[in-house]
């Protein structure tokens, strides 16, 4: 009954049901036909295979050894590369870059880490809330409003380009900021997205400081505009526009305006 | 070849061994029949759903205007579905069936509590399906084979602890003290699989890991899952099948257990060096590298045990079809290694990462390796639960070569297209669109395998259908792939 | 193997040492990065991604982005990756601590996009005269039309070749707004490329550059860097514009593109009085019938928010720049990097 008979024949008639097996006489035929439970043989390991390991762990341990970089965790480099320090220096404007980065540029990495969540990398602001730097009058006036509100910031209504403003309030930035970044700041403001006033200084700042010592936190709108719109804070820079940018030649300035 | 004239090493091992072990065999097949076959029936729906997938998947990526304004139809969600689909419903689910039939007649004891079985398929089923529509409605995670949201997530973990509980408590209760191959295997399986999944989950997802190491936990998940999961229920299936078919032993014991554990440790670091070249640090990728390498052993080592047990017996494989298709996958569990090691070594990488080399590789895993194992698994088990032989062995042979050739032209395809992609990718002088250029006809080819495997799988699921319906031959003789030639045929399979 | 309990440990040991060793050491290594800072705290790299830039980077997963496109760029002796101007140098982990889902990408059907933010136009930096921060009282210049107006309608949605020699006067209209416009994004840079109209003969550069400045009133015009060679009726390569249209339709731009196009990302409008900033400008087959306009839908000015940032260029100091391999040729720089730097390859 285990012999195999030859080309299966079409299935036809219906045949015992398997689905019960009730009757121990009824094992079906697949199980009945089928060898015993796989085991297993002895049959002992081949020198070959051994050698064939050992090619294995050698390459795989070599390969290891020569493309970990140390096991390092900042070793980017699998060669094990000497680590690369940054270099301040790049390209033809390295002697440049090597000296300090200019007003303008400083100014612009602390509006980019300051000033930009609300005023926006284009200094338009958002509509009734933040307001616009760009072709503000508040900014590109005289230097003595927009550096009262940086240091003391400003809160309640104001009108900038037409629009109105209020319902954010400015921190003041006196206690966060040094009278260099604050100076800078101003700089970069002053004279991006087509601004054109003039830079600030940080010996401005530092009078202004002394000036501001005991006024209580920001000012309104009123106190702003009770500052004449031209006025420029005492001290400064030559006013003549914007700072030059990096490989200009400096504009030849006014001579300083009295003081008003 | 006459199958007559092969010599046996040893006396006849038919079933005429003992009536109580066939009494046995038969009690346990019955006793497995419903869980298993709830598992089979799910994951041939699915491998029907994948493979249609497929075919959107890689029609879509030659030719994009196809159905592209459907936004559940989209290339960059149906590729996600149609791999979640793969892993976690067809292969899993036809894994998880054949493992529990394994584990069954290893442990020799009838299936107890199947109604963990059940539910667990139950659960899995759904979780597959909220987690593939929620892909296919943009609720994918962004992680590579862990797309699923995590809403299906939970689901499939409380299906895996239903059946992960089962098997232990049939381990428990398993009889006879030795412990075959295949059990080492399927434990790990079992175990591994849960291990890894919570993982995952937990560094993605609960407590996530920072930056990069997001895609290094995801890829270590993924490595580990193609071989911890489905490569250890692929080979546990082969140590089973290939011995029990030709009624040989197992040629070498240590073999056996060097490949386990070799296997184990090895595969389990592969993984990153899918991120050669990445912003990580470089002993991590070249670490998996190494292990890559050295997963050589277990590869020469399994392969060496299969072929020394089929000394002699290849000639069966012209009518056996669980044979055909399981040594088939044991053979391309060696070139899917050999492969892997070649594509990894950073030389070779730098020219395939990033192509469609990558995929080649996995097709061959989990295609060419596991599901053909599955396949020959599947011609084995259903006839014994369901007490009919497979009705056509026409449709077998098809089905066979079909899915070969499927595989085979594709992983060509694949492969090449890849390196010439990356070849011109390379080359800065070429413009970018160049290596696209170069990969597309490669990718018609592609398409064109994909119509081989959508064939071979249709066959397959009406054949299965046919099975299932009670709509089998009913003889005491297999089906087999060609007609046997003589009486006194040791071809009992 | 006899015993249960060996076969267990192994099985638990081997998994725990891979476990280990590829996801907790590299935990230990890696896994709580800090951004870069210099010494006054000012320059931060990198930033949290925040509102809009972080939905968009759910969309990108969402929809698959990651199956063609990676994110990472590889170093020179690895790839061709910078040859390719895909970045300055390659990627390293501190680019990535506050992404989730990091979306490294392992495929490239489509380019890098690990800095396809910071291949946008320079002018992104100008001001936008569009969008929905416009200023109302704008003065209306000859040259510029930074309100809505009537005549835009010719100038963007449907073509009419014949009105190629129609007299428009006005330039270019106002551009699809990026969503800089939208207050939520602080991280996105605006799009405020004023567009040759299609069809029309084309104002020139000058006109244009003359009507984006002259957007900000009492500002003169900008004097920047020379505006991009534009091909006829596209906007500036990976601007924000270029983007939504690339996203509508892939093959507009690039014919060999094998790029789904993302149409349901996008809305069809029928225009109303006002024709909205935001309109995708697109031309030929693809361009909406008369009086309807194609707007991108929030998820669409995400994803495009989330390229828009997408930008590894600053400098990190554990990551040599390739603009300082070119520093190593002495004609170039005076000072030479101390130190010595590993050959270019």
């Amino acid at each position: 009954m285990n012999e195999s008979t030859p080309t299966p024949e079409p299935h036809s008639g219906q045949g015992m049901d398997y689905s019960e097996i009730a009757d121990v006489q009824d094992v079906h035929a697949a199980v009945q036909r089928e060898k015993r439970e796989p085991r297993v043989g002895r049959e002992p390991l081949s020198i070959w295979l051994i050698a064939v390991y050992g090619l294995a762990v050698f390459f795989g341990g070599a390969y290891l050894g020569r493309y970990s970089g140390n096991f390092s965790g900042e070793a980017l480099d699998p060669y094990g590369g000497e680590m690369p320090t940054m270099k301040k220096v790049t390209g033809p404007q390295g002697a440049q870059q090597a000296a300090e980065l200019s007003p303008h540029d400083r100014g612009k990495k602390i509006f980019a880490a300051n000033c930009q969540t609300c005023h926006q990398a284009n200094g338009l602001g958002v509509a009734g809330q933040y307001p616009p730097l760009a072709g503000s009058e508040f900014t590109t006036g005289g230097s003595q409003r927009p550096a009262m509100i940086v240091m003391k910031g400003l809160q309640g209504p104001v009108t900038v380009k037409g629009q109105k403003f209020g319902a954010a309030v400015m921190q003041p930035w006196d206690k966060t900021l040094t009278d260099q970044k604050i100076a800078d700041v101003l700089t970069y403001e002053r004279s991006e997205w087509g601004n054109n006033a003039s830079p600030v200084t940080a010996e401005q700042i530092a009078a202004l400081r002394k000036e501001l010592a005991n006024h209580p936190n920001s000012f309104t709108e009123p106190d702003i505009l009770a500052v004449p719109a031209e006025e420029d804070l005492p001290g400064g820079a030559p006013a003549g526009g914007a700072p030059p940018k990096p490989g200009e030649a400096a504009k030849p300035g006014e001579p300083p305006k009295p003081k008003g | 070849m006459n199958p007559a004239g092969i010599p046996l090493k040893e006396p006849s091992v038919s079933a005429a061994a003992g009536d109580t072990e066939q009494l046995e065999r038969a009690l346990i097949d019955a006793s497995t029949r419903v869980p298993v076959l709830i598992f089979y029936t799910s994951a041939v729906a699915w491998l029907i759903l994948g493979t249609l997938l497929a075919g959107f998947v890689s029609f879509k990526l030659h030719t994009p205007d196809l159905l592209s304004d459907i936004s559940f139809l989209t290339w960059g969600r149906v590729r996600p579905a149609h791999m979640n689909v793969m892993v976690y419903g067809w292969a899993s689910m036809a894994g998880m069936g054949t493992a529990i039939w394994l584990m069954a007649r290893l442990c020799r004891t009838v299936l107890r509590y199947p109604l963990l079985l059940v539910a667990g398929a139950g659960f899995w089923n759904l979780g597959v399906f909220l987690g593939v529509g929620g892909i296919l409605l943009g609720d994918s995670t962004g992680y590579q084979w862990l797309e699923f949201p995590s809403y299906a997530a939970i689901i499939l973990f409380v299906a895996y602890a239903l059946v992960a509980s089962w098997a232990v408590l049939m381990f428990r209760f398993r009889r006879g003290e030795q412990i075959y191959i295949s059990q080492w295997y399927l434990l790990g399986a079992f175990l591994w699989f849960p291990w890894l999944y919570a993982a995952g989950q937990l560094m993605l997802f609960v407590v996530p890991v920072q930056g990069v190491l997001q895609a290094a936990v995801g890829w270590w998940y993924a490595n580990n899952l193609l071989f911890l999961w489905f490569g250890a229920i692929g080979l546990g299936t082969a140590y089973y099948m290939i011995p029990k078919v030709i009624g040989r032993p197992v040629y070498s014991y240590h073999l056996a257990a060097i490949g386990f554990w070799s296997y184990a440790l090895f595969s389990s670091w592969t993984g990153m060096q899918r991120l050669v070249d990445g912003p990580f640090p470089a002993w991590m990728v070249t670490a998996s590298i190494a292990a890559t390498i050295l997963t050589l052993i277990p590869v020469a080592t399994v392969g060496l045990n299969h072929h020394m047990t089929m000394q002699g017996y290849f000639p069966l494989m012209r009518y056996s079809p669980t044979l055909r298709f399981t040594v088939f996958g044991a053979m391309s569990y060696t070139v899917f290694s050999l492969v892997g090691v070649v594509i990894s070594l950073r030389s070779v990488a730098g020219y395939v990462n990033f192509t469609e080399a990558s995929i080649a590789y996995s097709h061959l895993g989990l295609y060419a390796f596991f599901t053909m194992v599955i396949f020959g698994s599947m011609y084995y088990i259903v006839p014994r639960l369901i007490g009919r032989e497979w009705r056509y062995g026409s449709l077998i042979k098809l089905h066979f070569w079909a899915s070969a050739y499927g595989i085979g032209l594709m992983t060509l395809m694949l492969l090449a297209g890849g390196f010439l992609q990356g070849a011109s990718m390379e080359n800065p002088s070429l413009a970018f669109s160049e290596s696209v250029e170069s990969v597309l006809p490669y990718l018609r080819g592609r398409s064109l395998a994909g119509i081989l495997l959508t064939v071979s799988h249709f066959i397959f699921a009406y054949h299965f259908g046919l099975m299932l319906f009670g709509l089998g031959r009913k003889s005491t003789v297999p089906t087999f792939l060609n007609p046997v030639e003589a009486e006194g045929a040791e071809a009992h399979i | 193997m006899k015993g249960l309990a060996p076969l267990f440990l192994g099985i638990f040991g081997t998994f725990a040492f891979s476990w280990v060793g590829l996801t907790v050491i590299p935990n230990w290594q890696i896994g709580h990065l800090n951004p870069q800072s210099d010494e006054d705290g000012t320059d931060i790299y990198p930033m949290p991604q925040s509102g809009m830039v972080q939905w968009g980077a759910r969309v990108y997963a969402a929809n698959g982005c990651i199956y063609c496109h990676s994110e990472q760029v590889r170093a020179e002796y690895a790839g061709a990756d910078i040859d390719r101007k895909w970045g300055d140098r390659r990627s390293a982990p501190r680019d990535y601590i506050f992404e989730r889902p990091v979306l490294l990408g392992k495929m490239r059907m489509g380019q890098d996009l690990a800095n396809i933010g910071a291949r946008a136009p320079a002018e992104q930096e100008s001001p936008s005269p569009g969008g929905g921060g416009n200023p109302a009282g704008s003065p209306s210049g000859a040259a510029q039309s930074p309100s809505p107006s009537a005549a835009q309608p010719k100038a963007q949605g449907a073509q009419s070749p014949g009105a190629t020699a129609a007299p428009q006067q006005q330039p270019a209209a106002s551009p699809a707004t990026s969503p800089a416009a939208s207050p939520t994004s602080p991280a996105s840079k605006p799009a405020p490329i004023a567009r040759a109209g299609t069809g029309i003969a084309s104002p020139s550069p000058g006109v244009a550059a003359a009507a984006a400045g002259a957007a900000s009133p009492g500002a003169p015009p900008l004097a920047g860097p020379p505006w991009p060679e534009q091909t006829a009726g596209l906007p500036p390569m990976y601007s924000a514009a270029w983007h939504h249209v690339h996203l509508y339709s892939p093959r507009s731009i690039n014919f060999d593109s094998n790029m789904p196009s993302y149409r349901f990302l996008y809305q069809a409008r029928r225009i109303s009085d006002v024709h909205s900033s935001d309109a995708l400008r697109l031309t030929g087959s693809d361009a909406p019938p008369e009086g309807w306009e194609i707007i991108p839908t929030y998820d669409a000015k995400c994803l495009v928010a989330y390229m828009m940032a997408l930008n590894q260029s600053h400098p990190l100091k554990e990551v040599k720049s390739a603009g300082s391999a070119s520093a190593v040729s002495p004609a170039a720089s005076p000072s030479a990097a101390p130190g010595g730097q590993p050959p270019p390859k």
